[in-house]
């Protein structure tokens, strides 16, 4: 178990130590989160949406820059796997003594890392210039932000699985990247649609995980925030088991076809 | 089995390719296409031993060495490395091998200095932390990279890169070694660094195992202490370079150099039914002097021979038979079966 730990802070030590020769882009990143912070938090503070006061019982601000803050962690969950599956380098890890978990796990935790810096640039000008209101529940958050990160990372190994068969193109993560700004609850809740599309916010994950981090970010008890982390760890558990699975499977199946490097 | 590094039974891959949705016209390719990659090769590699597996483009030798390295799973067949089962054993057999495939420096990361490529590669084989350094600086010296390991992978040449993926294949000191095409890319003078070094280090001193494929018949016959070639999957020949060779010679091949040789003793040479590739060339005019060189089956036919063309005017001045190289067994084994 330790030295898969190792394992994995030598690949975190590798992504970064590439990414720090790209500095303009580094550079380039952090402007591009403080603009979109100040975009969304200008955009919440001068307009209104009562159905936000009334559910989550927060002003626009809050809600908006939580959204958009978090839903970098989960578009980094969807691609962390594709971005891990590169094949050339697939190749040369699965013939060393590293398990296939620990290669997809470190290949994919320097972009959490940098998710967590684009969060904290959000959260940073939301505190700072909007008065942005929180009272963060640290337990509840990152109790959500795992079961969410696990959620996504389990949709992203579905995902990469039908990539390795069908090479190019998934429809898996398409489809759930394509979802988020309609149905995520990220710019607005599901509650202002009519009610045969809200439906489809009610079956996703993004809607628990963003509910549910707006209610721990604000300090909600328990009791209101259970209901959405109970969801989202079941949700969790299946998506895990199931990604894990059907990744292993699909690998499987391209060893026998021999078309692992066919990109 | 104690003393064999690598052994398959019957080790048999089966590809199979569609064909594509947007046909072209007139295209007969409709059905899918089956493809045996690997045919019922039984191959047996004692310990310290260099192997050769010599075969033309499509062959199946990357397929073979993807087979062992457990990178493909075998349809048919049985294959042991290092005593571990490839289906069963895999982590053990990974453990046991270093591999250069022949596209390997795609693996590496393009920004980062070959030292920390390396370092990274360490760490996924298990490498101390504390032995770590020491190793990669000698993997590196190894391949003549001592100097350049501060530079970044993309400030490489194409030979250095082919370098560094073999220091790669060396860092986890295996001792099986799966080297597909080693020398691509590299120059002459690294090309011959590195035979003498599988040889004389790596399998003689070391006592380590070294499967390497290639199609540079005259480098494998220098380097490896067997040789197997490999046609349409199958292996067709199998022993020491000096066996191969003379499974193809079948005809004694005779070389003749004739002074003084006319134009009519040289079409009775022609009209002689029993031989076989005659090439008659004129190699010193001055002194007209003629090369003969000419295949027959049987000894007696070289009397016959002599009669056509020596009299008082013409003087032998040089005879000899001529051995088949490895390259005229590896065309001839690859050829023949291409034929069936």
């Amino acid at each position: 178990m330790f030295l898969e730990a190792a394992k994995i802070y030598n690949f975190i030590k590798r992504d970064a130590l590439s990414f720090s020769t790209y500095k303009t882009n580094l550079l380039l990143m952090m402007l591009g989160s403080f603009f979109g912070a100040l975009s969304y938090s200008y955009l919440g503070e001068n307009a209104t949406m009562q159905i936000v006061l009334d559910e989550y019982k927060m002003p626009l601000v809050t809600y908006l820059i939580t959204g958009v803050a978090f839903s970098t962690f989960i578009g980094q969950s969807l691609i962390s796997v594709h971005q891990a599956i590169n094949p050339w380098t697939l190749e040369e890890i699965l013939v060393s003594p590293t398990r296939l978990s620990t290669y997809i796990i470190g290949s994919s935790a320097w972009g959490y890392i940098l998710s967590a810096s684009n969060v904290f640039v959000y959260l940073c000008v939301g505190l700072l210039a909007f008065k942005m209101q929180l009272a963060i529940n640290l337990f509840e958050t990152l109790l959500v932000l795992a079961l969410g990160v696990g959620t996504f990372f389990g949709i992203s190994m579905i995902g990469a699985g039908v990539q390795l068969i069908i090479k190019r193109g998934d429809p898996v993560t398409w489809l759930m990247g394509s979802l988020i700004s309609l149905f995520g609850n990220v710019f607005f809740p599901p509650q202002v649609m009519p009610s045969y599309l809200s439906t489809i916010s009610y079956v996703l994950p993004h809607y628990y995980f963003f509910t549910a981090i707006r209610l721990a970010l604000t300090g909600r008890s328990w009791p209101t925030v259970w209901p959405y982390i109970l969801t989202l760890a079941l949700m969790c558990a299946l998506t895990l088991c199931a990604g894990y699975l059907l990744f292993c499977l699909c690998l499987r199946k391209v060893r026998m076809d021999g078309t692992l490097s066919w990109f | 089995m104690a003393e064999d590094s690598i052994l398959t039974t019957d080790l048999t891959k089966i590809f199979q390719s569609r064909p594509s949705i947007l046909r072209i016209r007139g295209s007969q390719e409709r059905k899918n296409r089956v493809i045996k990659a690997v045919d019922r090769v039984n191959l047996r590699i004692r310990k310290g031993e260099v192997f050769g597996l010599l075969g033309p483009n499509g062959a199946g030798k990357t397929t073979l060495i993807k087979l062992l390295c457990t990178l493909l799973i075998p349809d048919y067949g049985s294959a042991f490395v290092n005593n571990f089962d490839v289906r069963k054993e895999s982590a053990k057999v990974k453990e046991s091998i270093g591999t250069l495939f022949s596209l390997g420096e795609r693996g590496f990361y393009w920004r980062l200095s070959a030292f920390r490529n390396l370092e990274f590669y360490a760490a996924t084989y298990k490498i101390p932390r504390r032995e770590r350094k020491e190793r990669i600086e000698q993997v590196l010296a190894r391949v003549g990279l001592e100097r350049f390991s501060t530079c970044r992978f993309q400030e490489l040449s194409g030979g250095m890169k082919r370098k560094l993926a073999l220091a790669r294949a060396l860092l986890p000191d295996p001792p099986v070694l799966l080297l597909d095409e080693p020398t691509l890319q590299l120059d002459p003078q690294s090309s011959r660094a590195l035979r003498t070094f599988i040889r004389d280090d790596l399998s003689k001193k070391q006592d380590k195992t070294v499967l390497y494929t290639t199609h540079f018949i005259e480098e494998a016959g220098q380097v490896c202490h067997r040789v197997g070639i490999i046609n349409h999957g199958k292996v067709v020949a199998c022993g020491t370079p000096e066996q191969v060779r003379k499974m193809v010679q079948r005809n004694r091949i005779i070389e003749l150099k004739v002074r003084n040789l006319s134009h009519t003793q040289i079409r009775n040479l022609e009209r002689l039914a029993f031989i076989s590739n005659l090439e008659v060339n004129l190699e010193d005019s001055s002194q007209s002097l003629f090369k003969l060189n000419f295949e027959i089956s049987r000894m007696e036919e070289f009397a016959q021979v002599l009669s056509c063309i020596l009299n008082e005017k013409t003087e032998l001045t040089a005879l000899r038979q001529v051995e088949p190289s490895l390259e005229d067994a590896f065309l001839q084994l690859t050829e023949s079966k291409e034929d069936l």
